[in-house]
């Protein structure tokens, strides 16, 4: 079987790398620190119309999804749905219809799949709902979603106070703090009882996620059961409950499936000399003591995009990927870097590895750099995530390509 | 052999030139907040970007730290290592940390805690007394009640012979002469093995000899590691000075140095530079050349572990990486050896860190949070139904078997019972006799 090295802890890193060691093959996954899951609403976003099949999309020649293709797009979902649900964070996914889910700033986020406990605030659900606050607790304003609904024109039943146990020692609890609480059913019993007074008359109702983190599943049913209330949860600031949840439940994945998890050390690609060039052997870690080479017979690159290190500038207006040190095109002038207003498409968005349609990085000529070295995830060229809403189906589909195409 | 411990700068004057203590870097992202075993296990810590990045703007040498939260720090290091921007926060908490000291009783106690070495060396004649007496319950409700130090919390037996006195044809002032071609190591022990566990060092140079190494036994004291974390940054870094003016003569050969204590390993990778604030040639040199065990068979011997010839060890282990190994950021270079073993069942732990963190959870005040921070670890080892807990580093293994009741011992003595070199008994974590 194929040795395997991903670099960088991310969805897409930790996902290739399950998907590899669930095949048989030895992983090693390297990571510079942790990837943005935590800091993630822990949906799946594909396309910001919800376009799950992205038949109607019409995507840039250049745009990953693009050569990634739509059917492999599908495949790489439902390997995703395949794994959430063995690490007991099921996701809630329906090829014919996206979700519609209230943002806590009270916009609509729209996507393919969520967690369990989001996607009952599926806003095409005609059964009312509430929004609730809890006492003290920081991060969440029940208002500010409201006022964000109303402006928009969504129907909402009203916002509710509730008052809540305050764990331990704790003076205003962080949603964290509280979602580990929260799995202590004792604690639970208590928020349960002072909550129930309030919810006369309500059928659903949304909070700030923090119904539990390794448990999420017992602390949503067992509350829910007990309030007969339909609840979900709002995802919040970092650090996000629901992303963090998917984060921990990949991890734990990776080391059951048999991934070995190299956290800290920075890393540097290794050519393979003796293949004239043509293949990589694998990187060269800056760990505590010296430089360490992992070797393996592929290496995908998982490192993100320009805000998570994926690719750097340098001083003497180099651009390059931060690995291998591959060309990354951009213009020479930075102004055309950015746009001057701050929520247009930004061009750096943009800028990242072109790959073929076996995810690997090509040159300006269309060929790869390397036999064996994969690129998946916001490293990728021609996608303005954040904009598109294409942030997971991009690391997903990009991540089970390269797999696909390195065990081969 | 005597090294000249070189003039040592104040802690104030260290922390002034560091380059590496720059909270800017921090993006506030609480990446670290989620990942703190002991922010989980108590929210009396506010978490280590609270006390660390966040507040290290307002601390000035020699002033008192504006929250004393920070104590509450174990230095499991985890933080430092899940930062996606490479801010060095448990090192930065470390120091911060260290300006709060006990007074009075407690700081004999921490005194004592700092000097393994020291504690042994004195109370070996009398060993067999000080066992009984630190086995009364009565007497460690006392110690307690008076110093601060847990009653509950494991202290280890002093061997009768240290491993210097056991394997004293090993000892070399100078590393051996190169001349016959066989790879050569230098062997730091630290003091655990020395003077508590002496059979893991014989072990150890036991398998390396089998494998054709030539280890020697270069001059050596205590890392230093448990004064760094008691605060004692100048204590901590004559010992440092002491060890790397020794070991340079092997790193300058480009001879390994091997431990089998991955926190005494780390000390000489990493903590000597990042939080004692040494640097030059020598530092540097010793850093580059220092291996964990399996670490040295894997990227310097190349020992493919399909190639050896392993006996059946049929048992059921949970293997538990510490938290400090995982802070050399060379991942779980035992686990390719363990998984070799034929007919060792193997489960890995999904803990961060057992909790005990060095000296920490031997600590009266802090002893609760630690055993909350280990509680994962010992429902995994109860539910996982093992015969034995697998780790490198003695004070998880010492604190794992109190709590979980399990025989925690380190991975080599299971290696080298399935190479056929000893016997392994369990129950004691020693080399079987027959």
């Amino acid at each position: 079987m194929k040795s395997l090295i991903v670099v960088g802890a991310g969805l897409a890193g930790l996902y290739a790398a399950i998907l590899a060691s669930s095949r048989g093959s030895p992983v090693r996954l390297v990571a510079e620190g942790r990837g943005g899951l935590s800091l993630s609403h822990g949906c799946i976003d594909t396309w910001k119309d919800g376009d799950v099949r992205l038949g109607s999309t019409r995507l840039a020649p250049d745009h990953p999804l693009r050569a990634i293709g739509h059917r492999p797009l599908q495949a790489a979902l439902a390997a995703f749905l395949e794994i959430t649900t063995r690490a007991e964070l099921p996701y809630v996914f329906d090829f014919d219809m996206s979700l519609h889910l209230p943002s806590p700033l009270g916009t609509i986020h729209t996507c393919a799949a969520a967690p369990r406990s989001l996607a009952g605030g599926h806003l095409a659900d005609p059964t009312p709902f509430h929004l609730g606050d809890l006492a003290q607790v920081r991060d969440f304003s029940a208002a500010l979603v409201a006022s964000g609904l109303r402006h928009r024109g969504i129907p909402f039943s009203g916002t509710l106070a509730l008052p809540m146990p305050v764990p331990s020692t704790a003076g205003r609890p962080d949603l964290l703090t509280l979602a580990r609480a929260l799995e202590d059913p004792a604690f639970r019993e208590s928020t349960c009882n002072q909550w129930a007074p309030h919810l006369q008359g309500v059928e659903r109702l949304g909070i700030p996620a923090c119904l539990g983190l390794d448990r999420s599943g017992e602390v949503f049913d067992s509350m829910r059961s007990r309030l007969g209330v339909d609840l979900f949860e709002i995802p919040t600031l970092p650090p996000s409950l629901p992303g963090l949840r998917l984060e921990r439940a990949l991890r734990r994945e990776a080391a059951r499936s048999g991934v070995e998890l190299i956290e800290g050390p920075s890393v540097r690609g290794e050519v393979d000399g003796r293949s004239g060039g043509r293949r990589v052997s694998g990187v060269v870690a800056t760990t505590a003591g010296g430089p360490r080479v992992f070797r393996a017979d592929a290496v995908v690159l998982a490192t993100g995009g320009p805000l998570h290190g994926g690719w750097l500038t340098f001083g003497n207006g180099e651009v390059q990927e931060s690995v291998f040190g591959l060309p990354i095109h951009a213009p020479e002038a930075r102004e055309r870097w950015t746009e001057s207003d701050p929520f247009a498409s930004q061009p750096y968005a943009r800028f990242g590895l072109r790959i073929d349609d076996r995810s690997r990085p090509i040159d300006i000529h269309g060929r790869p750099y390397f036999e064996n070295l994969f690129a998946a995830g916001g490293l990728l060229a021609g996608a303005d995530r954040a904009v598109e809403g294409s942030r997971q189906g991009i690391d997903l589909g990009s991540a089970f390509v390269a797999i696909e195409a390195a065990l081969a | 052999m005597t090294a000249t411990p070189q003039s040592v700068p104040s802690i104030e004057t260290q922390l002034a030139g560091y380059p590496f203590l720059d909270a800017d870097l921090c993006l506030k992202c609480n990446v670290c907040t989620a990942a703190c075993p002991v922010a989980a296990a108590t929210t009396a810590f506010p978490g280590p970007k609270a006390v660390g990045p966040q507040l290290a703007r307002y601390r000035q040498p020699g002033a008192p730290p504006p929250d004393p939260g920070v104590a509450w720090c174990s230095g499991c290091g985890v933080c430092s290592r899940v930062c996606p921007h490479a801010v060095p926060v448990a090192e930065m908490n470390i120091v911060a940390k260290g300006q709060i000291r006990p007074r009075g009783l407690r700081a004999l106690r921490d005194w004592g805690l700092s000097r393994p070495a020291e504690v042994a060396r004195w109370t070996r004649p009398f060993r067999r007394i000080v066992a009984a007496v630190l086995g009364s319950f009565g007497f460690r409700a006392a110690l307690e009640g008076m110093v601060g130090l847990a009653r509950t919390a494991p202290l280890p037996s002093v061997a009768t012979r240290p491993l210097r006195s056991l394997l004293s044809a090993h000892v070399r002032e100078v590393p051996t002469d190169q001349a016959s071609g066989k790879p050569t190591v230098a062997y730091f022990h630290g003091c655990s093995t020395n003077d508590y566990e002496p059979w893991l060092g014989e072990t150890a140079i036991r398998v390396l000899e089998a494998l054709g190494v030539t280890v020697d036994l270069p001059p050596q004291v205590c890392c230093g590691l448990p004064l760094q974390s008691n605060g004692a940054f100048d204590a901590a870094r004559q010992r440092a000075t002491f060890n790397l003016a020794a070991l340079q003569a092997w790193a300058e050969r480009g001879l390994p140095i091997i431990g089998t204590s991955t926190s005494c390993t780390l000390a000489l990778k990493h903590e000597y530079r990042a939080v004692l604030g040494l640097s030059g040639h020598a530092v540097d040199a010793v850093s580059a050349s220092t291996y964990d065990f399996f670490e040295y068979l894997d990227q310097v011997l190349r020992v493919p572990p399909g190639s050896l010839d392993l006996h059946p060890i049929p048992l059921r282990a949970l293997y538990h990486p510490p938290c400090q190994l995982r802070s050399h950021g060379v991942g779980t270079p035992a686990l390719a050896y363990l998984q070799a073993i034929p007919e060792l069942e193997l489960e890995i732990s999904a803990s961060e860190c057992c909790g005990v963190a060095g000296t920490y959870g031997l600590k009266r005040e802090r002893y609760a949070v630690a055993v909350e921070v280990g509680r994962p670890l010992f429902s995994q080892v109860a539910q996982s139904r093992v015969d034995l807990v697998l780790t490198d580093s003695e004070t998880c293994r010492w604190w794992s078997e109190r709590h979980t009741g399990v025989p925690s011992i380190h991975p080599l003595m299971v290696f080298a019972a399935s190479l056929g070199l000893q016997g392994l008994d369990v129950a004691r974590g020693e080399p079987s006799t027959t």
